[in-house]
């Protein structure tokens, strides 16, 4: 006879993110009503979340947790097709995610995610000229952003001063090689933290290995 | 008074007043809406036209989806063809600051005056404008084919753009198309010489020979950059076509393979 494979939860780390044991598996992943957006598994109601793919769920799998709460506004820069943003609606279940990507073709994927789900804002938008959506995104408590620019700081900085509340929160996923290819990633990240530090306290910082090679993540506070 | 355009009306402040005017087409007030940072809470506000938060959501939401609807199809429909544009633009540009600085030689060579100096003038100004076009087209490029403007910057993207015709053609090409694109006049020489039964090299690289990574490196290594360039090429324009995410192992296999050949 066949045994039936078990789920078992083993741990909540956020609000509807769990790790998950499917018979000798274990993972990451979100408790979601909707379907698989980027060829993930889905396991009962839990779908996984694959830290290849998603920035933010190789900072957990590192052992870092950030508090996100369902009723949360979130301003997400950098949405590319939704991959990261299908799991944070999973989890903001009660909240408002304004997300901004400025390439066409990754949008179009993103906005059938955004049609399928009730707590997504899509616009199609540069994230370097927030004024073209002042008008229209209301004061938030946490800024994401994952854009793989050079000046992607000043775009956070910016960003921030539209839109973040006091005390609010950010995460920015950065990367050695778009803000500089010769230096090496150490001293980039290096000096990208202490320019960070003129705006921002920084809350923790650290490695996204090896998952994505040469990146780290920022938490950051006004 | 200062007026605010948000997505649903207009604001008028005046001293510290606020007024709403409700927008007859939301899709319209929300392309047309730009504004310096609010000086007051847009949801706050909202609420004097809209009977709840919940009905502001859908009806932000659903404007949203309609106005990103438009948009990703006007702009997916436009982007191959104003990049190339672009590129012509910045060709023709070329030509003429050359054209100047060759006429501006010859005047000075018999005489400086008021013209030459007017002639300087403009070369500096093309210059420019030339710069900003450059600019321009690597936003662009970046936008439409992320992966090959990382792998090979805005221009050279842009040229195997224009010769390919479009991003689906370009992304239906094999590597070694690519490879060769915009050198296709000595392909076929070097072929009808080698139906003749002739000795003849076939051309190692095209419009990719302008990039760093094989102009720098030694004659006999510079084929194989070019090929395995050109392999990861082809791959990363299916990605931009199909996908468009950045694939960021491509553009780091090719600075590898760059720097084993280098030595």
């Amino acid at each position: 006879m066949v045994k039936k494979a078990e789920l078992e939860i083993l741990e909540e780390i956020a609000p509807n993110t769990f790790m998950i044991r499917y018979d000798d598996k274990k993972f990451l992943a979100t408790k979601s009503r909707s379907k698989p957006h980027y060829g993930e598994k889905k396991y009962a109601e839990f779908r996984e979340w694959i830290p290849y793919r998603s920035k933010l769920a190789a900072m957990i799998l590192n052992g870092y947790r950030i508090k996100l709460k369902p009723d949360m506004k979130m301003l997400y820069l950098g949405a590319a097709s939704g991959t990261t943003v299908s799991h944070l609606s999973d989890i903001l279940e009660e909240g408002v995610i304004y997300a901004v990507e400025y390439s066409a073709r990754p949008f179009k994927k993103f906005l059938e995610l955004s049609m399928e789900r009730r707590n997504i804002i899509p616009l199609l938008k540069d994230a370097s000229k927030p004024e073209e959506y002042a008008g229209i995104v209301e004061k938030v408590d946490f800024i994401y952003q994952d854009i793989a620019q050079k000046n992607q700081r000043e775009i956070f900085v910016k960003n921030a001063e539209f839109f973040l509340k006091e005390n609010g929160e950010g995460l920015i996923m950065v990367k050695a090689r778009s803000i500089d290819s010769v230096a090496e990633p150490s001293e980039v990240f290096s000096r990208f933290l202490s320019e960070m530090e003129e705006n921002f306290t920084i809350l923790k910082h650290g490695k996204l290995d090896p998952f994505h090679k040469d990146h780290i993540f920022v938490h950051v506070r006004l | 008074m200062i007026e605010y355009k948000v997505w649903f009306g207009k604001i008028y402040k005046r001293n510290s007043e606020l007024e709403v005017i409700k927008s007859d087409d939301f899709v319209e007030s929300f392309i047309e809406s730009r504004c310096e940072k609010l000086p007051f809470s847009l949801k706050e506000i909202s609420l004097k036209i809209f009977p709840s938060e919940e009905e502001y959501y859908s009806e932000l939401r659903r404007t949203a989806i309609r106005v990103a609807e438009i948009e990703v199809e006007k702009e997916l429909k436009s982007s191959d063809r104003y990049i190339i544009s672009l590129l012509k633009a910045l060709d023709e540009i070329d030509l003429g600051i050359n054209l100047f600085s060759e006429k501006i030689r010859d005047l000075e060579e018999i005489r400086t005056d008021k013209t030459t100096e007017e002639f300087r003038r403009i070369v500096g100004e093309l210059k420019e404008l030339r710069k900003d076009i450059e600019r321009r087209i690597s936003s662009e490029a970046s936008k439409l084919m992320p992966n090959v403007t990382e792998l090979v910057g805005g221009v050279i993207a842009a040229r195997l753009l224009e010769r390919a015709g479009s991003l689906k053609r370009l992304a239906s090409m094999a590597g070694s198309t690519i490879q060769i694109l915009g050198a296709e006049k000595s392909l076929f020489k070097a072929m009808s010489r080698i139906k003749k039964g002739k000795k003849a090299k076939t051309p190692k690289h095209g419009i990719i020979f302008q990039h760093p990574y094989i102009r720098t490196l030694p004659k006999k290594l510079r084929g194989k950059m070019a090929r395995f360039l050109a392999s990861k090429l082809a791959i990363g324009a299916r990605v931009d076509y199909y996908s468009g995410e950045l694939k960021e192992d491509l553009a780091e296999a090719v600075r590898k393979k760059y720097e084993e050949l280098r030595g």
